[in-house]
């Protein structure tokens, strides 16, 4: 018989409740973005919006999906990594939800369910290329765990995006108006920082903030920073599948809504003779949708819901968590 | 003899009647022609920058024979012998972890990392030899020293858990005079979170 889960994203900036069935069916997915008039984020900011936004929600997932809150088995919400306030707000809305109709409550890792919603587009075993704000990992399952093969050593692609975008006075989120600007052929000449297979980005902000500051032109200036940013994580991830010998690659996150992004992915994967899987755009955001299916798959897998399922854990890293469904 | 790797193919060839082996880095059309020419050149030049510089320290390394810019090709000597990996699999293991230790020392002796020294990076020949020095870098700084250990350390762990390599390597390895900083850093480095947790 087909399950029905709801899932609950708040980690960050979005809040997110999806809906779906065992089979993958999604059925709902909503979402609802704080933006800061200025600055960056503000924790405390953002989970006002996120306790102001999950009524509407939850409401408009169940009307979407035309459905009660009787016929959800599951309750799933992402217990970290993230912000504090931003998990606690989600925690609490999916522990009234569960707790007030009677339906099993599972946390789960976020990063984790960028990687096990490429499952659905059809990956069995992939590489997953994770780009989003604060996240920045190349991550594949090995012995029982999901590992960081490499990472960011210093800010997120998209904090470093973001940041730029702000310093030249694009306002947030930064992503989609550089993407916008970006314009070639010409390339300048900006940091290219790979290590092994670790990655870093500041110093490449801070490049591309100075060469706008010199006199190049924004266009100019965005398309390198692009170029940039986006075959240094590629690279990393084509190491990732050399080193562990897996033939598929899977995007999330955010920054994996670019489309120059994705057309490295399609090119790097082509060349290394692996498949690529690429999410729609809808699922490689922050969305509840990807909580919701995780939370099945480790429930309907052997994994045994524990009293620190309750818990949100903001350090929650991909690596802590024990693989016990697959 | 071929293969295939992430940065580049590497086949056994004949150069100038002997065997030696080639290293083409792979094109990757996914970055900007600029960016790849750029990263091409610059990688090339620091690999045989490093080889020349350690083949002059007295360290065994392969001989470079030849740099081709256009074709992103380095020939190198080409040694017969088995991988440490393998090496380390048999019962004459704690003589290669400390001839490894030795070496690791030597050329960090000389102001470089090299960058990736897994146990697939070095060959047991005549003698122990260190090969593979795409990412290696012109670099004195104690963390990034006890970042190659590590490198070494972690591989150790991966693929031969069953011997107790990591004592006999670091004492060998701390013979050297400057190495009381890089184990101090190691330690710092192995403190972080993402290593404990790797590990766990």
């Amino acid at each position: 018989m087909s399950e029905i889960v709801i899932g609950i994203e708040s980690t960050a900036h979005t809040a997110g409740v999806g809906i779906i069935t065992s089979e993958g069916k999604i059925l709902s997915n909503q979402r609802s973005m704080y933006i800061p008039k200025e600055g960056g984020i503000h924790p405390r900011e953002a989970a006002r919006h996120h306790s102001d936004k999950f009524p509407i929600l939850f409401e408009n997932a169940f009307e979407d999906a035309n459905l009660t809150p009787s016929d959800i088995n599951l309750v799933s919400y992402a217990r970290g990594p993230g912000l504090g306030p931003c998990l606690r707000t989600g925690a609490t809305a999916a522990r009234a939800f569960a707790y007030t109709n009677n339906i099993p409550l599972i946390g789960v890792n976020h990063c984790v369910a960028h990687l096990e919603i490429g499952l659905l587009e059809g990956a069995t075993d992939p590489v997953l290329l994770y780009l989003s704000g604060a996240n920045t990992q190349v991550i594949a399952y090995a012995s029982e765990k999901y590992r960081v093969f490499g990472e960011t050593i210093d800010i997120g692609i998209g904090n470093g995006l973001d940041k730029f975008a702000r310093e030249a006075g694009m306002g947030f989120p930064g992503g989609p108006k550089i993407e916008k600007l970006a314009q070639g052929p010409d390339l300048l000449d900006l940091p290219y920082s790979v290590k092994g297979m670790d990655m870093a980005f500041s110093g490449l902000m801070t490049a591309a903030k100075s060469k706008l500051d010199s006199g190049h032109s924004i266009e100019t200036v965005t398309y390198s920073l692009q170029e940039n940013a986006f075959a240094m994580s590629c690279e990393v991830a084509e190491r990732a599948l050399a080193h562990t010998g897996k033939t598929e690659l899977v995007l999330g996150g955010g920054v994996a809504c670019n489309e120059r992004l994705r057309e490295m992915a399609t090119i790097m994967a082509e060349e290394r003779g692996v498949k690529c899987f690429i999410p729609s755009k809808d699922l490689c955001v922050d969305n509840g949708v990807m909580i919701g299916w995780l939370g099945y798959q480790m429930v309907n897998g052997s994994y045994q819901i524990t009293e620190e399922d309750n818990r949100v854990h903001q350090k929650y890293r991909t690596d802590m968590v024990e693989v016990t469904w697959r | 003899m071929i293969f295939r790797g992430a940065e580049a193919v590497v086949e056994k060839i004949e150069w100038q009647g002997s065997s030696a082996i080639s290293k083409v880095r792979n094109k990757r059309s996914y970055r900007h022609p600029d960016l790849e020419k750029r990263l091409v050149t610059e990688r090339l030049r620091s690999e045989s920058r490093v080889i020349e510089r350690l083949l002059s320290g007295g360290v065994l390394v392969p001989a470079l024979y030849e740099v081709n810019v256009e074709k992103s090709q380095i020939i190198m000597e080409f040694l017969e012998g088995i991988t440490l990996e393998k090496g380390l699999r048999t019962g004459e293991y704690k003589k290669y972890l400390v001839s490894t230790a030795k070496l690791l020392s030597q050329i960090h002796s000389l102001g470089i990392v090299h960058g990736d020294p897994t146990t697939s990076n070095f060959v047991i020949s005549d003698d122990l030899y260190a090969i593979d020095f795409g990412l290696s870098t012109f670099n004195d700084d104690a963390e990034s020293r006890a970042s190659d250990l590590r490198v070494f350390l972690e591989s150790l762990e991966a693929h031969h858990s069953e011997i107790l390599g990591r004592e006999i390597f670091l004492e060998a390895y701390s013979v050297w005079n400057s190495s009381k900083e890089v184990l101090e850093a190691l330690e710092v480095l192995e403190l972080r979170g993402r290593y404990n947790l790797m590990r766990g």
